[in-house]
């Protein structure tokens, strides 16, 4: 409510300071994509491996999985929730479909049903964490963390070692090229189009925002507001089941560490992209900037080989600053 | 007038046509409030008929041990819930105090690494106080990115290996009997006669009550609100290292995996004892149940010879219909 005051009032002031206002408004985004600009001019200017176009198109293919892990956390942060349950699903979808492949004994037939089954999987599971948090007036954060306990021992009574029989054609998902740009980062690129008018042009995508900025004023503006929520998680898990197909063509065996700390990842993507963590506010083109962010953050750490225990050290410390300079304008206790 | 009672009825949710009746409500809350004791006791007469190795002297100690760390880490979770908080650093700190006092052990004396651990616990439940309270993170965030920080620092600090020998005292303190009972269940005991008398009786208790009731009120009511949820992430970090202490000392080593699945028991245990999220509601001896029918289950799973993943699935089930169920009744009860 107070942005939409301060827009109202600055429109009325002269409109020569037009750059301030777009700054002003977009501070978070612009933050961000300074800081991905500083960080890889930097790196550029440092390593001769980071520079190569070789290095720069496989961090936009690494980015993927949390890009689509990140989508799907955005899609529901925006309501005021969380989805704690998505590196689950994603590691129960590519379990799943790999123990799929092994039984149909790598038979290419079967890619297109399994991919579809693959989604399936995740849209119900994402499903039941909507009717769940909706209908009992849960904390989402408690439901889906729940639920991804419940996964994770579903998992391992799966399979506790990495499942063969994935067939060759399956693999094509990662590796297809055309030229150095993978066919899979232009489809990614697609997708966050598609997210962005689905999140700024569509009614539904509106009515996430409405939702995570008052469930009640949404309530009483006619849009369903459990409807929308249930929404919020089918697509979450939609994207992460994707996420897990695209693990499984990557690894190219059933990896029962898929996923593994993703969840938190994508928060933090969410969270440095400039989405409020209390909903409501932010845009999808911040957590594209989180994502770039975090990947090339992960890629310069590996070219300047900083140890594995120190990697997860920084990772907490960038996350515990990011956390401490955003203020959330909705605090209760800010006495 | 009528029209816009008709429209709110007609575009809100299924539920708000939904008219429960008082007696509903009722059942509803003392379900809420009982389910954890019942539970215990039904759980205990299925044990004598299917399990009667449960009763083993030797299992029965061990359930007693694990019931007493949970029970200590409990407490200091249902604090913070209380005041509408959370915390995720409770497995990572609980750890933590494990390694300082047995890496430090060696040269020093224990009582100096022993003040270490406490002064640096008591420092992590500030820090996350200060996050959640001054700079408005919200919890689960600020205690997630905290959690992830701790468990890096850990792996920088040890180097990912499994260090020393756990030192007499603590070993002492975790499991000599005295008379019957396991000196960890008297330490159990007297921190939860402790907090019992802190809610009850003193002025701070209440307005932890208060607090978590409602924050805005309290805060008009002279309470310095941000000063109690403060206070209770610090108590809640320190009893998670006193809990920490009597675990390395029962299991006799420290290693990485050390009490990973304390946030998730911890959390559940309060929140299967009636303990709701919405903060301001529940008790320690609704804590004590919900930890203890918790440390059953999970020892039943073992006791019945399942397979290990379950135990899991288990936590996460219970996790999960508890959460919906005081998330129902705290919806029933604020209409």
């Amino acid at each position: 409510m107070a942005t939409t005051f301060e827009d109202a009032t600055a429109h009325t002031e002269p409109r020569t300071n037009t750059l301030i206002l777009f700054l002003r408004k977009n501070a978070s985004i612009v933050l961000i994509y300074g800081f991905i600009i500083l960080i890889a001019g930097a790196a550029a200017y440092f390593s001769d491996t980071f520079r190569t176009p070789s290095n720069m198109a496989n961090i936009l293919r690494q980015s993927i999985i949390l890009g689509l892990l990140a989508i799907g956390q955005s899609l529901v942060i925006l309501t005021g929730g969380m989805d704690i349950s998505i590196d689950m699903i994603a590691r129960t979808v590519a379990l799943t479909i790999a123990t799929l492949f092994a039984f149909y004994e790598s038979d290419p037939i079967f890619i297109l049903p399994l991919i579809l089954l693959g989604i399936v999987i995740g849209v119900v599971i994402g499903g039941i964490n909507g009717l769940l948090i909706t209908r009992t007036h849960a904390n989402p954060f408690i439901i889906t963390f729940g639920v991804a306990f419940i996964l994770r021992g579903v998992n391992l009574a799966i399979s506790t070692t990495p499942i063969r029989g994935v067939p060759k054609e399956f693999l094509s998902i990662y590796n297809t090229k055309i030229g150095l740009i993978a066919v899979n980062v232009i489809v990614m690129a697609f997708i966050w189009f598609l997210v962005w008018l689905f999140t700024t042009r569509t009614r539904l995508g509106r009515a996430l925002y409405a939702v995570g900025g008052s469930e009640r004023i949404a309530r009483l503006s006619a849009i369903r507001v459990n409807k929308t929520l249930v929404w919020a998680y089918v697509l979450s898990g939609f994207f992460a089941s994707i996420a897990g197909l695209f693990v499984l063509s990557r690894m190219g065996v059933g990896d029962p560490g898929t996923a593994e700390g993703m969840t938190f990842q994508s928060i933090v993507a969410v969270a440095v992209g400039g989405i409020s963590l209390y909903g409501g506010r932010g845009s999808i083109i911040g957590t594209l900037g989180g994502v770039l962010l975090l990947t090339i953050l992960a890629n310069v750490f590996n070219l300047i080989q900083v140890n594995i225990y120190y990697q997860q050290l920084l990772l907490g410390l960038v996350v515990l600053i990011a956390v401490a300079a955003y203020r959330s304008p909705r605090t209760v206790r800010s006495g | 007038m009528n029209t816009s009672s008709t429209k709110t009825s007609f575009f809100g949710s299924k539920l708000s046509g939904f008219r429960p009746t008082p007696r509903f409500v009722n059942a509803v809350d003392l379900a809420g409030q009982w389910a954890a004791p019942i539970m215990v006791c039904i759980v205990l007469i299925v044990a004598a008929l299917f399990a009667p190795a449960f009763y083993n002297p030797t299992n029965l100690r061990t359930v007693t041990i694990q019931f007493a760390v949970l029970g200590i880490v409990a407490v200091g979770q249902t604090l913070v819930l209380l005041v509408r908080s959370i915390d995720l650093s409770v497995s990572a700190v609980l750890a933590l105090g494990a390694v300082i006092v047995v890496q430090t052990q060696a040269g020093n004396s224990l009582i100096i690494s022993l003040l270490q651990a406490f002064a640096i616990a008591g420092a992590i439940g500030l820090i996350n106080g200060i996050l959640i309270t001054k700079r408005g993170v919200p919890p689960f965030v600020a205690t997630f990115g905290m959690l992830v920080f701790i468990q890096g620092a850990r792996l920088a600090y040890s180097k990912g290996q499994a260090s020393g020998t756990v030192p007499d005292l603590l070993r002492t303190i975790s499991i000599e009997p005295v008379g019957f009972i396991p000196a960890a269940l008297i330490v159990w005991l007297v921190v939860n006669i402790i907090f019992i008398f802190l809610l009850k009786y003193t002025r701070f208790g209440r307005w932890i009550y208060a607090v978590g009731g409602n924050p805005f009120a309290s805060q008009y009511a002279g309470i310095r609100v941000d000063w109690i949820m403060i206070v209770a992430h610090t108590i809640c970090s320190v009893l998670a290292i006193l809990g920490g202490l009597v675990l390395s000392g029962y299991i006799g080593y420290v290693d990485l995996r050390l009490g990973a699945d304390y946030n998730m028991n911890s959390i559940a245990a309060a929140i299967v004892g009636g303990t709701t999220f919405t903060g301001g509601r529940g008790n320690l001896f609704g804590t004590a149940a919900g930890v203890a029918l918790l440390v059953l289950l999970l020892n039943l799973v073992v006791v019945l010879g399942l397979s290990i993943h379950w135990q899991l699935a288990m936590q996460g089930l219970v996790l999960v219909l508890a959460v919906s169920l005081q998330g129902f009744r705290q919806f029933l009860l604020s209409r």
